[in-house]
């Protein structure tokens, strides 16, 4: 009968297939162990392979990318890096659930809390000399505030010499540069001022190319939401300290969302709503709909910082609409207030980088990461290879030719020539070289007045300023415990529970308030503080007073 | 079938004799039960081993801790979904969604089951079939930026229809009003899947036996009268069924990409729905016992459900699956 064939056939072929899986699921385990651990010996160097995940998202190197080469060369390191897609609480998610961890990972407070990744203090002190270099001023900071340990070593904010910068990257009003020149380059200073001159030339001008102009726009898209939320605080002199204000004296921080440091501002945007110049998509659009429409040159004006928007600022130059990229302006609720929009550098406290639990051989990699906070290597990661990517002058001063500085902002060459992303997220000398050069071509000031449009050099001539950070006024020093916004709320904590709660608060009711005929903002503003009394702000206050006093014990003394 | 020659011995105890029979029936149907082995283990492996994992929701989960080495907190985690005000809205929310699109997407697949079956040309037929499910194999993220795009108001398709025909005056914000939300959740769902849920009912149709037809033709029956008494009746057991796996479904059909990526914070309160919820107050802050929580609720609501509508079916005298 056909059964017993079929049983014949079947009961190996079952066993073949139950084998099979088992011995896959073996073998891959076995590959994972292997590899880390190949080397040869006859080369110069012994190859070490060091895996890393971060953040970035890129641009992806190629497989045959200079710097990778001469990383592996050199330094017998064999970088091995996996690129986020997607969302990265995601996907740490996964990796701390899997227990399962690359050696150098990006900085989360989701890892230090499942203890994934080892205290750095000790390998600094003993193998990193230009890394405990480099860290020495800030080195209290670094220490996590719940057991004292360094976990993790910022990218960026620790300078070297002068802090110079020439490019302003932090939040502002924006208004566009045709409209300065429309009207001769006033001076603006405060929502009045600036919402004159977008309602004038909106009047003016109803159409820009062939669409309709946008007065006013913002966003409040996922974690990106300062555009919605932040600009009381400026408004009112205060740095960006997130979603508080701190007394810079008795170090209290207080909220101001739901206060009246906040409602004039939203009030304002009432007004300008009702005048038709508001962009009523602003907070239902999300971040792509937003660089979009800034890239079609019809936006006037906007709240936001400006790293944000930098890819509709480059298309803007693309399209050769130079006169419609972006100045911004310190605007404060009225003359007299000092604005505080510009800070001096702070360390980028919980980003960067961390070694984990897994990590074979955690002296090598420090010792790896310590080589690269050499001069030279971060020469390399910076300018390139002198003669092929920048030239000396006389003076000593590092410089491009325009085919340099073409070649600079092609992204398939980048992508084979440089390593942008790994840079970005490695701890690294900002500020000046010993030399004089600056950390970048960016900031080298001939190079920056170089890369100037005739726009640009206009505006500048127009209000005297050299720079664009002299559109704002000098800063003075940081508060020990600034910023508040980089606090770890603790997961899973009620503060981090009303934190969530306020933003959904912030998100529903403002644009409500914004958008409401001028006749009900009054009411949906006192529903909105109503709501808002019923969340547990207290446990948010709490834990950010907590730990800006621990702050101000822990490091006024460094 | 089986128990012939059992019998004969009279003097056996019941219990023996059942045994026997047992394991013998057992034997017989080896090749039965070795084939449905894997089956088995699959189902124990994905579906019931993971329920361990429920203790969480009794603890204040700390990842990258054994379970063992957690806090316990009892009833914690459930008492915070329970009392936050937000929690029923967002019920609310997932179950109206969920029977919009319930209902809509039954009464169009089958609609556009039953109009594609009168086309006589299969050229044409194939034709609309392929068009219509085609946006099924496009993801909620290319399919909610379109929707977004044509919702528009500042050159969205819809609008600028409306105000060139003068039903509207000035665009509507659709996506920044919490009336429109579910709405336009229930039409992008059947946009997207309508074809595809049509495949499986055309599937049916094709099995009802022609000479029905032709019975009802004998009888004088136009194209209307077939359809309703000789079609419809003919896929009733398929959409019967299809209902109740559905049902089971409802607290997780409300779905979480389309919600997640067409919602704002101005109409938070009509888009949020459990999923939305679990992400925001338990992954994103860290809080994962929440999300078990929130996920052991889930499954008891949608078992009740699946029983509500498995007895629903047995009354009518259909099928049913369990």
């Amino acid at each position: 009968m056909g059964v017993r064939i079929r049983k014949a056939v079947l009961v190996p072929l079952m066993l073949i297939l139950a084998l099979s899986l088992v011995v896959s699921a073996c073998s891959e385990n076995g590959n994972n162990s292997g590899n880390a651990s190949s080397s040869s010996n006859e080369d110069k160097v012994e190859q070490f392979t060091i895996t890393l995940f971060t953040e970035s998202t890129g641009p992806i190197p190629t497989e045959d990318n200079r710097v990778y080469k001469e990383i592996e060369e050199k330094l017998g390191v064999t970088l091995k890096e996996e690129y986020l897609v997607g969302d990265l609480e995601q996907k740490l998610g996964v990796m701390i659930a899997g227990g399962d961890y690359p050696d150098l990972i990006t900085a989360d407070t989701k890892l230090t809390a499942a203890g994934a990744v080892i205290p750095l203090e000790d390998l600094i002190e003993e193998h990193a000399p230009n890394l405990k270099k480099h860290y020495g001023k800030v080195w209290n900071q670094l220490k996590d505030s719940a057991d004292g340990h360094i976990y993790w070593l910022p990218n960026y904010g620790v300078y070297q010499g002068e802090f110079k910068p020439t490019d302003y990257q932090g939040p502002a009003f924006y208004i566009q540069k045709a409209v300065l020149k429309e009207y001769g380059y006033p001076e603006i200073k405060t929502l009045d001022d600036y919402f004159k001159l977008i309602e004038d030339y909106a009047a003016k001008y109803p159409e820009i190319d062939g669409q309709p102009t946008i007065g006013f726009s913002s966003l409040a898209f996922d974690w990106r939401d300062w555009g919605l939320r932040n600009a009381p605080q400026h408004l009112a002199g205060h740095p960006n300290d997130g979603g508080v204000l701190v007394d810079p004296d008795t170090n209290v921080a207080t909220l101001y969302s739901a206060t009246d440091v906040a409602k004039p501002y939203y009030n304002k945007l009432n007004d300008v709503n009702a005048k038709g110049l508001m962009d009523k998509e602003a907070f239902a659009q999300n971040y792509d709909q937003y660089l979009a429409k800034l890239s079609s040159g019809r936006v006037l004006g906007m709240f936001d910082q400006r790293w944000n928007f930098v890819q509709a600022r480059d298309s803007l130059i693309t399209q050769g609409k130079s006169e419609r990229t972006y100045v911004g302006f310190p605007l404060v609720y009225e003359e007299g207030i000092q604005d505080y929009y510009l800070d001096r550098p702070v360390i980028n406290l919980g980003n960067g980088v961390g070694i984990t639990v897994d990590a074979e051989d955690p002296v090598r990699i420090i010792k790896f990461l310590d080589t690269l906070m050499s001069e030279e290597w971060q020469k390399r990661f910076a300018w390139g290879v002198e003669g092929e990517d920048y030239l000396v002058g006389d003076d000593g001063l590092y410089y491009r030719t325009p085919e340099m500085r073409k070649q600079q902002d092609d992204v398939t060459w980048k992508q084979a020539n440089k390593a942008e992303a790994l840079y970005g997220q490695l701890p690294k000398l900002e500020g000046n070289y010993p030399d004089g050069n600056a950390d970048s071509a960016g900031n080298q000031p001939e190079e920056f007045f170089a890369n100037l449009k005739d726009i640009d050099k206009e505006v500048m001539n127009a209000y005297g300023h050299k720079t664009w950070t002299d559109f704002f006024s000098s800063p003075p020093d940081n508060r020990v415990s600034y910023p508040a916004w980089n606090i770890d709320l603790i997961e899973g904590s009620e503060a981090k529970v009303a934190n969530q709660k306020m933003k959904d608060l912030d998100f529903k009711y403002l644009p409500r308030a914004i958008l409401s005929e001028p006749g009900e903002f009054d009411t949906v503003w006192s529903e909105y503080v109503e709501e808002m009394g019923k969340v547990n702000t207290e446990a948010y206050l709490d834990r950010l007073n907590e730990q800006l006093k621990w702050r101000v014990d822990s490091w006024s003394s460094n | 079938m089986p128990q012939q020659t059992v019998h004969k011995v009279e003097v056996n105890p019941q219990s023996v004799r059942r045994t026997n029979t047992y394991w013998s029936r057992m034997i017989r149907q080896r090749q039965l039960i070795l084939m449905s082995l894997p089956m088995v283990l699959y189902v124990f492996l994905f579906a019931y081993v993971p329920i361990w994992g429920w203790m969480m929701a009794f603890q204040q989960f700390k990842p990258g801790f054994s379970i063992f080495e957690q806090t316990w907190v009892g009833f914690d985690q459930f008492s915070f979904l329970f009392t936050d005000d937000s929690f029923i809205r967002v019920i609310r929310n997932t179950i109206a969604m969920s029977v919009i699109s319930l209902v809509l997407g039954f009464v169009t697949a089958v609609g556009l089951a039953l109009l594609l079956n009168e086309i006589k040309q299969t050229g044409i037929k194939r034709f609309i079939q392929t068009i219509s499910y085609l946006p099924h194999f496009l993801s909620w993220v290319i399919v909610t930026g379109l929707v977004s795009m044509a919702l528009s108001t500042d050159g969205g398709i819809i609008n600028d229809v409306l105000m060139k025909l003068h039903i509207i005056n000035e665009p509507i914000l659709w996506l920044g009003e919490g009336k429109y939300f579910w709405g336009i959740v229930g039409l992008s769902n059947v946009w997207k899947e309508v074809g595809w849920n049509t495949i499986i009912y055309l599937a049916a149709i094709t099995s009802i036996d022609p000479s029905q037809y032709e019975a009802a033709e004998v009888d004088g029956a136009g194209r209307f009268r077939k359809i309703w008494n000789v079609t419809l009746p003919g896929i009733r057991p398929v959409i019967v069924i299809l209902l109740i796996m559905n049902v089971g479904w409802i607290l997780n059909g409300g779905g979480f990409e389309i919600q997640y990526f067409l919602g704002n914070g101005q109409v938070l309160d009509w888009s949020e729905t459990i999923d939305i919820f679990v992400l925001k107050y338990g992954l994103k802050i860290g809080n994962y016992s929440l999300g078990v929580a929130a996920g052991i609720f889930k499954t008891l609501v949608s078992i009740v459900l699946l029983y509500c509508a498995n007895i629903i079916a047995k009354r009518l005298g259909e099928e049913r699956i369990i």
